[in-house]
């Protein structure tokens, strides 16, 4: 079990923002609905799940499980502006590996935020013994790619036409790594 | 100028410096989280090592400085649990490994750009486990007498 006694964590923007991040809890199910109402239908064309109907974010609410998917909210006032989410099997060939979702609200975006939740899922991985954390993306979300990237995480494969989004259109799946880091050595001159 | 605190090499000729309610010169870098590293960081980024009229001794002097730098930055991790900073500084010792400290091997300013880098991801690691933002070296150009360039956040 990771521990969460960082959160809730104040996070500031270079922008002067004010954030609040922690672990998303059942009562922030409006508060969620809310944040995907407002993300752009073409970004939501390509969810693995139809955020565009409610009851779906409600099951996700009520069936909070923090083991198996960790969602961190970074609020603004009572207003989530993203939404983190660190996916592992706890068990099996892949327990060791963790995948990262994020999402940011449109008018949060290029303020440096995303950024910043790519570190807080670094720091989760870590603290969940990870050996990599894994990240996917269409190859036209160009700016989180180069954000992953730029945190360390490396561009494994594109596979070509491999998923499709909510009208049928194939897209490139880019899919990148970052290897957890584990030793102490490399750091000592 | 050097800031006794930070030891920051400013210039103060081009524009007035910022005072204290004393009304003394204040180093910029004050209060702003890590000044020291922020400030050993940006001293090499604004050196005169990357311009078109340096020298090999400029060359020389940036490669020490850089030691330096990470040195500072090892000391500061080496009581914090942050693999993921850790790992960046490791990065960025391997790059400095990797420069020719002659500065004649023709990777030699790449490697230096790519120590400073991972230095730099190093140090925003560390502000974000304060809550900070990332540091942002065009912030304080103008005390380098450097030319300010628009900052775009990536994400």
């Amino acid at each position: 079990m990771i521990s969460l006694e960082r959160y809730p964590r104040e996070i500031r923007l270079r922008d002067g923002a004010q954030l609040t991040f922690r672990p998303m809890i059942r009562e922030d199910a409006d508060r969620l609905w809310d944040f995907f109402c407002r993300i752009p239908a073409e970004d939501k064309m390509v969810f693995r799940e139809d955020v565009s109907r409610k009851e779906v974010v409600e099951r996700w609410a009520e069936n909070l499980d923090y083991a198996s998917v960790l969602p961190i909210l970074a609020l603004e006032g009572d207003q989530v502006v993203a939404d983190a989410t660190l996916h592992r099997n706890r068990t099996g060939w892949k327990q060791r590996v963790g995948t990262i979702r994020i999402q940011i609200a449109p008018d949060f975006r290029e303020r440096g935020l995303g950024t910043a939740m790519i570190r807080e899922m670094r720091h989760l991985g870590e603290k969940a013994a990870l050996r990599y954390l894994r990240a996917e993306a269409i190859e036209e979300q160009e700016a989180a790619i180069g954000a992953f990237e730029k945190m360390g995480f490396d561009r494994m494969g594109v596979y070509p036409n491999f998923v499709n989004d909510q009208k049928g259109r194939l897209h490139n799946l880019v899919v990148l790594l970052y290897p957890m880091p584990y030793s102490e050595v490399e750091m000592n001159f | 100028m050097t800031c006794p605190a930070c030891g920051a090499e400013l210039v103060y000729d081009s524009h007035e410096a910022i005072k204290g309610p004393d009304g003394k010169e204040m180093c910029p870098y004050r209060d702003r989280g890590y000044s020291a590293l922020r400030s050993g960081h940006d001293k090499v980024y604004f050196g005169k090592w990357r311009k078109m009229d340096s020298t090999t001794t400029d060359f020389r002097r940036a490669y020490r400085q850089i030691e330096r730098h990470l040195k500072a930055i090892g000391s500061v991790l080496e009581t914090k649990d942050l693999p993921a900073a850790k790992r960046d500084l490791g990065k960025a010792i391997e790059s400095y490994y990797a420069v020719d400290p002659e500065g004649e091997s023709p990777d030699a300013l790449r490697f230096m750009d790519h120590a400073l880098s991972y230095a730099h991801m190093a140090i925003d690691d560390l502000l974000h486990e304060e809550g900070l933002p990332p540091h942002d070296p065009m912030e304080f150009s103008k005390w380098y007498d450097a030319v300010e360039v628009p900052f775009k956040e990536e994400w």
